[in-house]
């Protein structure tokens, strides 16, 4: 797969001034962002299920852009990353014609964790492999295989939108997913609960935060960057008090910041160092796009997102 | 002669809860809903701790907790003053005993940064040295290990007992204690029972091989001199840094890191003066009031964490401001690698681009 | 309270009741305050050049210069520009009112090596200071000076600060030259930034110490100005700004490298600038 990926990107090159891919990480099982600017460096482009991380957070902050030249930037997206990279297009923050973007059918991404925890021996890996259903890691004890649907991601389950919504180029077939009966399953689930073991549930999670604003920054549409309002001393609306109440209200903010825009990546959720499920809250505010306009963001970059369209002149709201 | 002890795994249990009846007895416990999340919790009867897994956040918060109050304010009413109230404040120490109880020697090795910096530098922290005083740091010997760990590179093993008074050794059936210091001799006095041979032969044994583990080779041992040759070559900055988040996690998850932020949160009568974690990554944390911010970008705020754990400190110190736990790497989000980082510091020009 | 509890618990502010409240500019205020223990106030002594940390309890706290000599003991001085949100609750303070002071902090000039020499002082805006207390010092030791030049500058007359000592100072024997960015009328001394008029000026480097404190991009200008006018390193010094929030050394956010501008500095010579990794 990595290897038509390079390929394809090698016949572009001339167009292209750097390529934001992913390459190997420390251990076999970590892909880590890549920022290719040399022909030659593209062998060391990497694409399998371990290419988690979303690249387009990247277009619209923490990282220097490249110069205004007549070259692009190529960036490799999956489904979820190209509706990320749709909403940055649709609210103004990243030039289309300043992208080559570059397609990636997806059939799910895996944890390094869930891999872990799906393993029975504990010998190092030496090795990882991807075959269409099957996970093989390779170490001193031999190999495991692992079906991939047992490790895939939870955001991946609930995925209707496994092949890029937008592309210059696509490599590799698309996939051939069935949708998600319900993808917002797992929110209906929690929603059925009583309130009060809704409330426990979050208190349980939410308690756990550390305010490391991972989640914050690894989200790609979450674009205030140094004016954060979680940080902000004046006006001040989250204390320092390593209190629940803080936590929620930090979560709070960043969920309704993104109401209507959450592209339902899931990279809050993959980055959170204690496991909170937060992808479920912005997965509820997306439930509560779609019900409400039909809405899916990300999927049109000519569509105005409903929030960002506000016309005095229509009242009854 | 060091004291050493046997606790079968059930007595084990049962002397956590008796120690738990005169102190905080914090221990590595999993998560309920997910088990991959292991941190510090203080034992209670049904706690089951977790002994193996190398917990996702360090110990660092059962002495310097992520947030504790440093004084205590509230306004009265005071019609005689010109303000109309009268404000008064007092600091809170405090005041109870913790014992850490089975974390892996890299998180014990990593207070003894602490007591450098809050200890010996030209002021004591007394709310760190209050807590550090009555504490009681029992290791483990580590047998779990993965491809983030490096303590050998940083001058340590899994079997350390550096910063630790009581070592935890398994063997079969439970656990052998051992004292390392004076406090552990008085806290292992009258537990458990004499060791016999084979337990003894096996829990010496266990030591040898923890301390012939080599986790990652070369040593990270002094590349100050590096570091203050690569500090202006943004270009090596700006590289390899490139991917990262500038959030603070690789900070709060890390034994060593101590920076911290003061801040007054307040209801307007009652208030109180807090000492939070902060993270050298974020970009407030350097941002002055004026809008000059001297670490402008991730590349200045990374080069300052490589800087702060393998050149100033260590000048200042004699020590390395990291114990190898690798959680930094472990749990980036885009798992940044300091140790690449500080191995690239001596590489030849061309060889980040 | 005294010193002994500033070293037991130093995150522990005193009391202190301010007493009177200067308006020297439209952005900047100065506090004369006492601490309220009248024992802590008679012990207090510190080095022209050291900080305070000032609180204002429920918004945080704040570092500034003790501008007051230690000569002089009936207050301490601190003057605050209104920037952030410790300074604008700082601003909105009366007179009687209680903050808390930690005091005194971080290190100081070598006052003690000056002695017997010419001085040059350099200041812009609310630089003035730090400068403020080692030049009231020296004027309280009058004799054990030789000639003692300011040049002091800020963007207008309004934006200078001491207007109201400025006649005592020459009284003193000081050369005070005051400079301003741009004429406005009524204005009778100079015009133009610091560093022109320092060039003009040229005072002689031969046994003088030169000290310089403003905005960042003045104190380069000066810095460069000095080397041109002969000075060496280690006869120029200079206080350093950064965020600071425990003023203890311990928070890290005010180092550059290894060196803690809270507890290292403020003051640092032209030789230690140089030693010092760049981060500024």
């Amino acid at each position: 797969m990595a290897d038509s990926l390079t390929t394809v990107l090698e016949s572009l090159w001339d167009e292209v001034e750097v390529v934001l891919g992913w390459e190997a990480g420390y251990d076999p099982f970590r892909a880590v962002p890549a920022f290719i600017r040399r022909r030659e460096d593209l062998t060391k482009l990497l694409w399998n299920p371990l290419c988690a991380p979303n690249l387009s957070g990247y277009l619209a902050k923490t990282w220097e852009k490249t110069a205004e030249g007549p070259k692009k930037t190529a960036v490799c997206v999956k489904g979820c990353d190209s509706r990320s990279l749709v909403a940055l297009i649709q609210e103004g923050l990243v030039s289309r014609d300043r992208l080559l973007i570059v397609g990636l059918p997806c059939s799910g991404t895996v944890d390094p964790d869930a891999l872990n925890a799906a393993r029975t021996s504990s010998a190092p890996v030496t090795h990882v492999r991807f075959t269409r259903d099957i996970v093989e890691i390779v170490s001193d004890d031999g190999t495991e295989r692992i079906p991939l649907e047992r490790v895939v991601a939870r955001r991946c389950r609930r995925c209707r939108h496994p092949n890029p919504v937008l592309s210059d180029v696509l490599v590799g077939d698309p996939v051939d997913r069935p949708a998600p009966q319900d993808p917002f399953a797992h929110v209906r689930e929690l929603d059925a609960q009583p309130l009060e073991a809704r409330r426990a549930f979050w208190e349980r999670e939410l308690g756990r935060c550390l305010r490391c604003y991972a989640c914050r920054n690894a989200c790609p549409l979450c674009v205030c960057q140094d004016r954060c309002l979680a940080e902000t001393r004046s006006p001040k609306w989250v204390s320092q008090r390593d209190s629940l109440r803080d936590k929620v209200l930090f979560h709070m903010i960043h969920t309704l910041h993104l109401a209507g825009r959450c592209t339902e990546c899931g990279e809050c959720e993959r980055v959170c160092p204690m496991k909170i499920p937060i992808g479920l809250l912005k997965e509820k505010t997306a439930e509560i796009a779609f019900d409400l306009w039909h809405y899916e963001a990300g999927l049109d970059t000519l569509v105005p997102p409903p929030l960002l369209t506000y016309d005095p002149s229509v009242s009854g709201l | 002669m060091k004291r050493t002890c046997f606790l079968s795994h059930e007595d084990l249990l049962s002397w956590l809860a008796r120690l738990a009846e005169k102190a905080t007895v914090w221990v590595p416990d999993p998560d309920p809903a997910h088990p991959q999340v292991v941190s510090y919790k203080p034992f209670t009867p049904g706690s089951r701790p977790d002994f193996r897994r190398l917990p996702s956040l360090s110990a660092k918060g059962v002495l310097y907790p992520q947030g504790e109050v440093l004084l205590r304010f509230q306004k009265d009413k005071d019609p005689s003053a010109p303000s109309g109230y009268r404000l008064s404040f007092e600091d809170v120490l405090p005041v109870d005993c913790a014992v850490l109880f089975g974390c892996p020697p890299c998180d014990a090795r990593g207070f003894l940064v602490f007591d450098e910096a809050f200890l010996q530098g030209p002021y004591a922290d007394p709310y760190y040295r209050e807590r550090r005083e009555r504490a009681v740091v029992v290791s483990r010997v580590c047998r779990t290990w993965d491809a983030a760990c490096f303590c050998h590179a940083v001058g340590s093993h899994p079997a350390d007992e550096e910063g630790s008074d009581v070592q935890m050794i398994p063997v079969t059936e439970g656990h052998i204690f051992r004292a390392v210091t004076a406090k552990g001799e008085r806290f292992l006095e009258g537990v458990g029972v004499q060791p016999t041979l084979a337990q003894h032969q096996e829990a010496q044994a266990a030591l040898e091989q923890g301390r012939a583990q080599r986790l990652e080779d070369a040593a990270l041992v002094s590349p100050s001199d590096d570091f203050r040759k690569r500090f202006s070559d943004a270009a090596f900055w700006r590289l390899w840094t490139e991917r990262c988040l500038s959030c603070g996690l690789c900070t709060f998850v890390c034994p060593t890191c101590y920076c911290f932020t003061i801040t007054d949160e307040s209801d307007g009568i009652h208030g109180e003066r807090l000492r939070s974690w902060d993270a050298c990554m974020f970009h407030h944390f350097t941002q002055e009031a004026s809008g000059h911010n001297p670490r402008p970008s991730k590349a200045e705020r990374y080069r300052n964490r490589v800087g702060h754990k393998f050149s100033y400190f260590p000048e200042k110190h004699g020590r390395i401001a990291c114990c190898g736990c690798g959680r930094c790497i472990r749990s980036c989000p885009v798992s940044m690698d300091i140790r690449a980082i500080v191995r690239a510091l001596s590489q030849t020009e061309d060889a980040h681009v | 309270m005294s010193r002994a509890l500033l070293k037991a618990n130093p995150y522990l502010p005193h009391k202190a009741t301010i007493r009177e409240i200067i308006e020297e500019t439209p952005a900047i205020r100065t506090f004369r305050i006492v601490l309220d223990d009248p024992a802590a106030m008679a012990a207090f002594s510190f080095q022209p050049g050291q900080v305070g940390q000032l609180s204002v309890f429920g918004v945080g706290e704040s570092t500034f210069v003790i501008n007051s000599p230690p000569t002089r003991r009936e207050t301490l001085q601190f003057s605050v520009m209104r920037t952030g949100e410790v300074t604008r609750a700082l601003h909105q303070l009366n007179i009687g009112d209680t903050v808390g002071v930690r005091a005194p902090l971080g290190n100081s000039f070598p006052y003690a090596s000056m002695k017997g020499r010419d001085v040059l002082f350099v200041g812009g805006g609310i630089g003035m200071a730090p400068l403020r207390t080692l030049l009231l010092t020296m004027i309280d030791n009058r004799a054990d000076f030789g000639d003692i030049t300011v040049i002091y500058g800020a963007r207008s007359p309004q934006d200078l600060c001491y207007r109201y000592e400025f006649d005592a100072w020459r009284a003193a024997g000081v050369n005070l030259i005051l400079t301003v960015d741009a004429d406005s009328p009524g204005w009778r001394e100079r015009v133009g930034f610091v560093p022109t008029v320092l060039a003009e000026e040229a005072p002689s480097p031969y046994n003088r110490v030169a000290v310089t404190c403003g905005p960042p991009i003045m104190i380069k200008f000066v810095l460069a100005g000095l080397k041109q006018l002969g000075y060496d390193d280690d006869q120029i010094y200079t206080t350093l700004e950064r965020r600071m929030k425990c003023g203890i050394g311990l928070c890290g956010r005010c180092n550059i490298g290894g060196t803690y501008v809270c507890v290292d500095g403020p003051v640092f010579s032209g030789t230690a600038l140089r030693a010092m990794l760049p981060e500024l």
